[in-house]
């Protein structure tokens, strides 16, 4: 296959982004998916040492919910075994928000300030160390830097006649990205429905193929350029392994 | 990734390749049937519950003489320029 790759991009906030990629095979769109998935290391808190809790939960409840806490991984900083040690100590009357985690670490925080760890009250505390460490969705969701993430065919859209004038009109629902010529258009612009782009036009549709729309969001561990980048260096990673144990 | 070979004959190749999965097994048979001289390519892998053989054997059948641990290599090979190329262009995109 020829290996002209074209990227654009469609929609792309901080932690959310829409892209096109022309010139993948199926099969590898798919890696590269399940590769963001799974394969991209997150840090996450893996143990707490608790000091104090006089909360109405239990500590292991705790540790979940600190665990769920997205925290911002810097890449190419930490290795799978490196440890960062994070506090908290709240006391009630008080709600304990990720936002009250202090890390030891500069560049590890809590990728979100608002998320509720324990509602506590008078006369309750919690005070506690954990630990942070780096691993992959594989081994525990807490550690999926992306969220959500998929992808769909690009298609074509082209007008092949007029609609008959008194013919009754169903809704032709498309979600994704569709190409007009050379123009490239978000469904969500006409409600996803192909009528209301081409009310009195038939059209057909089919998918371009080795055209994907990739709709990627993350935790905020890292940003979507990131995750992208560092899927497929996953998969670079794993075929030069392949090919230096091949060639031994 | 730990590598044992199953058969090897001349145009055919079992390997298995120790703790791999769908992710990359996938992209490496869709590589290797685009290979020119790849008659047949696949892999079987079966649950973790299945109690047999739950890591992945790959199967590559090729033509024309070709040696398919050469093959395999090629793939390989192939993965990582492409790799490179749509990193590249993804950085192009992103800038």
């Amino acid at each position: 296959m020829d290996e002209e790759y074209d990227v654009e991009f469609i929609e792309r906030e901080e932690r959310s982004a829409k892209f096109l990629v022309r010139g993948v095979t199926p099969a590898f769109a798919n890696g590269i998916r399940r590769a963001m998935i799974a394969d991209v290391p997150t840090l996450a808190i893996d143990e707490v040492r608790f000091i104090e809790n006089s909360s109405v939960m239990f500590d292991e409840q705790i540790a979940l919910r600190l665990g769920l806490v997205p925290l911002s991984t810097p890449p190419n900083e930490f290795d799978e075994d490196d440890v960062v040690t994070l506090s908290l100590d709240v006391s009630g009357p008080a709600t304990a928000y990720s936002g009250d985690i202090v890390s030891s670490d500069e560049m590890v925080q809590p990728a979100e300030e608002n998320v509720p760890i324990i509602d506590l009250k008078d006369g309750q505390r919690l005070e506690l160390e954990a630990d942070a460490v780096l691993s992959t969705g594989k081994d525990h969701a807490k550690h999926q830097g992306g969220v959500s993430v998929g992808y769909r065919h690009l298609q074509r859209v082209e007008t092949v006649g007029d609609r008959g004038e008194f013919e009754d009109v169903d809704p032709e629902i498309y979600r994704g990205v569709i190409q007009e010529g050379d123009e490239l258009v978000d469904t969500e612009e006409f409600d996803h429905d192909l009528t209301n782009r081409y009310p009195d036009q038939e059209v057909a549709v089919e998918d371009v193929e080795h055209a994907f729309v990739f709709s990627v969001e993350t935790d905020g561990s890292m940003s979507v350029e990131e995750l992208f980048t560092r899927a497929v260096e996953s998969l670079d990673a794993r075929a030069a392994e392949l090919e230096d144990a091949v060639s031994l | 990734m730990e590598l044992r070979v199953i058969e090897n004959t001349e145009d055919e190749l079992s390997i298995e390749i120790a703790g791999e999965d769908h992710t990359f097994m996938n992209v490496l048979k869709g590589t290797l049937l685009e290979a020119e001289n790849v008659g047949a390519a696949t892999y079987d892998m079966n649950p973790e519950q299945s109690g047999g053989q739950t890591e992945p054997i790959l199967t590559i059948k090729t033509e024309n003489g070709a040696d398919p641990l050469e093959e395999l290599e090629a793939a390989a090979a192939e993965i990582r320029s492409k790799t490179a190329a749509l990193t590249d262009a993804f950085d192009d995109a992103a800038a």
